[in-house]
């Protein structure tokens, strides 16, 4: 028997170790990644309070994605105090949560996991060896955190969200600004597809059911009201409230499965499912792929260049939402907030996957029910098992070479253990 | 090599926003690491923490909740020359410390049932645990303040934040979109400045999260907030970013 253990894998969001026993015979006896994180009970501590709090609260849970937390909070109250919100409102949300998910591929793409494809163990290096796809990388960030702390006031736990709308507008000004920096910005995401495109990676394929938001008419990301999984489409409610099972038992993490099996989240459930309704430039890009890869989409490992094209993807789309902003007026930040008692369940895609945020609120606006399920509880399940088959072929590896490998995979799925341990 | 500074950067249980602000500053941030030896920072290498050397200037983020995060604090502590606080959880336990106010043992059961092996202590800041010298607060920090003093840091200073409030930096500072002439509370005006104001500018009002001026009385100062609204809710805003312990002696 052998005892693979990694304290902590480093270059993820959140700390988590691995841990696995595995037989002679290569067959994995036991597997577990774990968190080192404490548990900070967000959800327990938002039980009797205000309403509006729940977005400054929850929006904490995570650093790299503060956006889709508060987003989802709001909505999730909208839906309890029966608001509709503005046009306007929406589209800014929009344009928020495509920065979102820009800034976190990027970070991920190249300062988290392009070092698993090298001997590079430091991002100092890594950034000497590709000095062009650096700067691309940071350029891409600017960019996207620019968008963010113009609409959002500040790059990391934006302020201006609210339930109902903003408290302020973004100026006209910037938003045009931000507008003629587009093209430089998305010749910047070609050098990092191109990158991404080249990349030896393993083969690797074990089936599993892929979730996703699902929209008739665009590749989703904000809101939806249906979600699909593996081949079936169903209600958000449907799927909340009967199709999966939380699994409490191993606090502090919540582990999530849909009718018993574990099932994957993200951008390759995204491409995979939705991939029809990418923006041109995205698409043409996927289709290549498509071509060279003889059809197999679902490798786990794709989820890295399936990455890069949302990265393509989410800038197209900024630069539409941004102009069709300018062809309105920007004005009313928020609908006018009535509180009555009811409850919402809101679900919008993160970075790392579908979040689903649920809030119950009582007639004064105070909270009585509060779950969070974060992309990364739904896949950590997904994780464990793919690590299960993806051991046996690499244990006559030697033990640093094996390590380097689990750990590429544990990255390859951008776990957010801050996220998975809230 | 030999002379550069040996700087770590650490984390506890966190957002870890206050290290993606460091990431956020993009190349700058790189410069700055250049011009020291970085002996840990996990989040952009993949070195394990060295057994023993001896560190310059250690940052560190976050709450510390399990007992693994404790003995990591007091094992920085002890191979660092100089610990600095970085954000709101590790200066004053940041939203984590609502709990501390609440039923903690009922807030925990709120989720898990089974919970023999939450780890479920009352909320403090690292200059609970350790010594600590210097904080650089904020939640999350701001990015060019942590530059400015991260400079001085390494050229063997420790500089100290300028006790000014949050509206020396206010664009609705002697206006009439103030908060506090709106008849709304804000907490500018008690607490320590240095983030530009970042929140009331975005018109939403301060709640502190920098934490309180040192050298103040604000009884008069609250006592005006409370009228404003309903004792229990402005309480309650004390709480959301751990202030409310350093305030209650004047509530």
């Amino acid at each position: 028997m052998e005892r693979i253990i990694i304290p902590h894998i480093h270059k993820i969001e959140g700390q988590a170790g691995f841990w696995a026993e595995v037989a002679r015979t290569g067959e994995v006896k036991d597997l577990k990644i774990n968190t080192l994180l404490g548990l900070r009970q967000i959800e327990g501590i938002l039980i009797g309070r205000r309403f509006w709090e729940v977005p400054i609260v929850a929006g904490r849970i995570c650093g790299i994605c503060p956006v889709v937390h508060i987003l989802n909070c709001c909505s999730a109250i909208e839906k309890a105090f029966e608001i509709e919100v503005s046009e306007i409102t929406v589209l800014l949300r929009k344009v928020l949560l495509a920065s979102q998910i820009i800034q976190s591929h990027t970070l991920h793409l190249f300062f988290m996991s392009l070092a698993d494809f090298s001997r590079i163990e430091n991002d100092l290096d890594l950034i000497k060896k590709f000095p062009q796809e650096a700067k691309a990388a940071l350029a891409i960030r600017d960019f996207s955190l620019k968008a963010t702390k113009i609409i959002g006031g500040r790059e990391i736990h934006p302020v201006t969200m609210k339930v109902g709308g903003f408290t302020k507008l973004p100026d006209e000004e910037d938003l045009k600004a931000l507008l003629n920096s587009y093209p430089q910005v998305f010749d910047s995401a070609s050098v990092l597809i191109n990158l991404f495109k080249n990349l030896d990676y393993p083969v690797f394929g074990r089936k599993t059911d892929f979730l996703s938001l699902f929209s008739k008419t665009e590749y989703p990301f904000y809101q939806g009201g249906q979600v699909l999984i593996g081949d079936k489409k169903m209600s958000l409610g449907d799927f909340y409230s009967n199709k999966i099972e939380e699994d409490l038992k191993t606090p502090p993490v919540k582990k999530v499965r849909y009718q018993g099996q574990p099932y994957m989240p993200g951008a390759i459930a995204r491409i995979v499912n939705n991939h029809f309704f990418l923006n041109p430039a995205a698409k043409k890009v996927f289709l290549d792929f498509k071509k060279g890869s003889g059809g197999n989409l679902a490798n786990v490992f794709y989820n890295l260049f399936y990455q890069a094209i949302e990265i393509l993807h989410f800038l197209e789309e900024t630069e539409e939402l941004i102009k069709e902003l300018l062809k309105r007026e920007l004005a009313e930040p928020a609908k006018e907030v009535k509180i009555s008692q009811g409850s919402g369940l809101s679900a919008s895609e993160a970075p790392r996957g579908t979040l689903f945020t649920y809030v119950e609120v009582d007639k004064n606006g105070r909270v009585v029910k509060c779950n969070i399920i974060t992309p990364t509880a739904q896949f950590l399940n997904n994780l464990e098992e793919d690590l299960k088959v993806y051991l046996p072929g690499i244990t006559r590896l030697p033990h640093k070479e094996k390590v380097k490998k689990i750990r590429a995979l544990i990255r390859v799925y951008d776990p957010c253990i801050s996220c998975a341990t809230h | 090599m030999a002379n550069k500074p040996k700087v770590g950067i650490f984390s506890l249980t966190a957002c870890e926003g206050c290290q993606f602000v460091l990431l956020d500053l993009g190349e700058r941030f790189f410069n700055f690491l250049r011009k020291t030896e970085l002996i840990d920072f996990p989040l952009i290498e993949d070195a394990p923490f060295p057994k023993k050397i001896q560190i310059d200037i250690a940052f560190v983020e976050g709450t510390p909740i399990t007992k693994k995060n404790v003995s990591l604090l007091k094992k920085i502590r002890k191979e660092s020359k100089i610990v600095v606080a970085i954000g709101n959880c590790a200066a004053l336990g940041g939203i984590n410390k609502i709990k501390n106010y609440q039923d903690k043992e009922k807030t925990v059961r709120y989720l898990y049932k089974k919970t023999g092996a939450i780890e479920n202590p009352e909320i403090k800041g690292l200059d609970k645990f350790v010594n600590v010298d210097l904080i650089i607060p904020g939640c999350p920090i701001n990015g060019e303040e942590f530059l400015a003093i991260a400079e001085e840091l390494i050229q063997g200073k420790i500089p100290q934040i300028e006790q000014k409030p949050v509206c020396r930096e206010c664009p609705h500072r002697g206006k009439e979109s103030c908060f506090l002439r709106k008849q709304e509370p804000c907490l500018g005006t008690i607490t320590l400045g240095g983030c530009q104001a970042v929140c009331p500018a975005s018109d939403f009002p301060c709640y502190g999260c920098r934490g309180t001026l040192k050298n103040i009385n604000p009884t008069g100062f609250l006592a005006t907030l409370k009228k404003m609204k309903p004792g229990r809710e402005f309480e309650e805003s004390l709480e959301v970013f751990g202030i409310k312990d350093d305030l209650q002696k004047y509530l």
